[in-house]
């Protein structure tokens, strides 16, 4: 039942992918929508809190995951110069781990959540997709495992290590919390989950992502090795120990705290090397993000990736933290990574996949010049009306402004998040447009081909 | 290692494994977070009790989503008169912990000491008729229990009269401080 054709996985997680990213990002959108109009869509189901829980659950775990899993089916092999363990796994895993997304969706409109942030499904969906993604990680180790190409290049270190990370830190965030008594305890846990699912899967299959991309979008082999190491292991080191800052001058010892800020503030060693090792691959090249999309969208990424990191450890200052916490600019920044940085280092991995995948080029590249203006456009005035925002409801707070009124005052901001929530949305489709008719005409491209192959035999 | 995956792998655990045994297990074994507080134990409903069933429709109903639980001993929080500074103690039968980590709309942790029944039943159900401008969204579509329970629920969040005495003297002390 499950199809072994070449390749057809990773094409096969990108569709799925797609799909997810545009009802993923109408959840965002509804969620804006109903900060300016409360009441609208406003029932049991699809009341504010479920409809943003769906939001940061399905762009995380179903669109930005499933895109990882479609490049990594795809980058694996073809770095061990191996075929993929098992197409036919691939295939299952990919309807499986579907049909889990689907059961936590719909578990979040029925109102079951168990609050942990980027793990709010409850403990039933947990168990299935933890064992979906035991699978995906399986078929890929396997895979490592029959390869060809002795030398581990540094992408494979980062997906080596994330599909290790990723079902291990889902167990300490998602499982021992429902039965440790201790609010405070719990909230260690579920940070320890909510920062590395960002730090240890996010960000390092993004950043393998990436040193994949450039050589081959560029033709010029990558800066520096030593450096890629340095940068590999500091990750590893310091990402693990930055839970604790979410929960920065609120109700934990100060030597939690502090084990927390100061690997926060580190990581901005590890965060120099890697993008010093892009942007020295870059050297000379830069000139072709004119016309290259994907090398277009991957730089783009790597710089909301600098800013997301310059951002990152500031934040971790308990000084800033006071003016910022709890407010619009935390929302701000919480998409820079998922959406600025590595949703657009996979937007550059479809656009370089799909078509080695099908033979044939992107369909349009006017589409891809829109996906991408529409994308950076949309982020930029959605993230600056955020950061605007927080700042001046962080010091109006401060100054002992009367909540609701701060409310009234952050109406503009609100509104333009919305437009610019509109803008990234709308980019989206031109991307699944795109890809629906490059998939469609390959076909038929090769129906023909085949046609007159018969013809002329 | 640039050859042996296992290695790689190996390592990778380490490391991972160093980072949960400083954020997550070592904090098991302090005081602080884990024994409770006078208005901690306030917190320890009785199963059944209207105030543990309001608890999950707040849960249900994702008011955590917009509404922290968190209050600081910073001046953001202080200047909105949020009430006495949390403590670890006081979450510790908080399962799941309702910190939150966003304030679309007010922090909830000592609620219960700024408004009555009524008010809350009427802001509930039509919150724009309290708040003027409020975003947060009717709740009406709960049931009229649900509703007496969420209630009971958002009137239990008080700390103990000693904490809010002595709370209460520090701002005196404070304000007069700066009147100086």
């Amino acid at each position: 039942m499950f199809t072994d054709e070449k390749w057809s996985s990773s094409k096969n997680w990108f569709i799925a992918a797609v799909i997810w990213i545009i009802i993923g990002m109408s959840m965002g959108l509804l969620t804006a929508a109903k900060q300016i109009w409360p009441d609208l869509l406003n029932n049991r189901w699809t009341t504010y809190g479920h409809i943003r829980s769906a939001h940061v659950m399905l762009v995380i775990y179903a669109w930005l995951s499933m895109a990882y899993v479609g490049s990594m089916f795809y980058m694996i092999p073809k770095l061990a110069k191996t075929k993929i363990y098992s197409e036919k796994l691939g295939n299952f895993s990919l309807v499986f781990y579907n049909i889990v997304i689907l059961e936590g969706f719909f578990a979040l409109l029925d109102g079951q959540t168990s609050v942990i942030e980027y793990g709010e499904f409850p403990l039933w969906v947990d168990v299935q997709l933890l064992i979906a993604i035991v699978i995906v990680a399986y078929n890929l180790f396997k895979t490592v495992g029959q390869r060809t190409e002795k030398m581990l290049y540094v992408s494979l270190w980062y997906f080596l290590g994330s599909l290790l990370w990723l079902p291990l830190t889902w167990i300490v965030g998602n499982f021992p919390a429902q039965w440790i008594p201790s609010g405070v305890q719990q909230g260690l846990m579920g940070w320890f989950l909510g920062h590395n699912a960002i730090g240890l899967w996010m960000t390092t299959v993004g950043v393998g992502q990436i040193y994949y991309l450039l050589p081959k979008l560029t033709g010029r082999p990558l800066y520096s090795h030593q450096l890629s190491m340095i940068g590999f292991w500091a990750i590893a080191t310091f990402y693990v120990w930055n839970g604790p800052h979410h929960l920065m001058n609120g109700p934990i010892p100060s030597w939690i705290s502090k084990a927390g800020v100061i690997p926060s503030i580190v990581l901005l060693i590890p965060v120099w090397a890697v993008l010093a090792n892009f942007w020295g691959t870059m050297k000379g090249s830069w000139a072709q993000t004119r016309t290259n999309v994907p090398l277009r969208f991957t730089m783009a990424g790597t710089i909301f990736y600098l800013f997301a990191c310059l951002q990152g450890p500031l934040q971790a200052l308990p000084s800033v933290s006071s003016v910022i916490k709890f407010t619009h600019w935390t929302v701000g920044h919480a998409h820079m990574g998922p959406f600025g940085a590595f949703s657009f280092t996979s937007f550059a991995a479809i656009y370089y996949i799909l078509p080695k995948i099908v033979g044939r080029e992107m369909f349009s590249k006017k589409a891809m010049e829109a996906h991408f203006w529409f994308s950076t456009v949309g982020f930029l005035v959605f993230a600056f009306s955020l950061w605007i925002a927080g700042v001046v409801q962080g010091f109006a707070w401060i100054e002992g402004v009367p909540f609701l009124q701060t409310v009234l005052m952050m109406e503009p901001y609100v509104q333009g998040r919305a437009i610019g929530g509109t803008m990234m949305y709308v980019a989206q489709f031109f991307l699944a447009w795109n890809m629906y008719k490059t998939i469609k005409v390959a076909k038929q491209e090769k129906k023909q081909q085949a046609l007159h192959q018969a013809v002329t035999a | 290692m640039e050859r042996k995956p296992s290695a790689v792998l190996m390592v990778a655990l380490i490391l991972w494994m160093f980072g949960v045994a400083g954020t997550v297990i070592l904090p098991l074994f302090d005081q602080e977070i884990n024994s409770a507080t006078a208005s901690g134990e306030l917190r320890n409903y009785p199963e059944d009790s209207a105030e543990a069933k309001g608890r999950e429709i707040y849960i249900q109903n994702g008011c955590q989503t917009c509404h922290t639980q968190f209050v600081r001993a910073l001046p953001a929080d202080t200047n909105q008169n949020l009430g006495p500074v949390s403590q670890g103690g006081d979450y510790k039968y908080d399962l799941p912990h309702l910190l939150g980590s966003n304030r679309t709309g007010p922090d909830l942790m000592w609620v219960g000491l700024k408004y009555n029944e009524d008010w809350h039943r009427q802001h509930l159900i039509d919150p724009q008729s309290t708040s003027p401008g409020s975003i947060m969204p009717s709740f009406d579509y709960l049931t009229n229990k649900e509703l007496d329970d969420l209630v009971a629920y958002l009137m239990s969040l008080k700390p103990t009269e000693e904490r809010l005495a002595e709370y209460k003297k520090e701002r005196e002390e404070q304000n007069s401080m700066n009147d100086k």
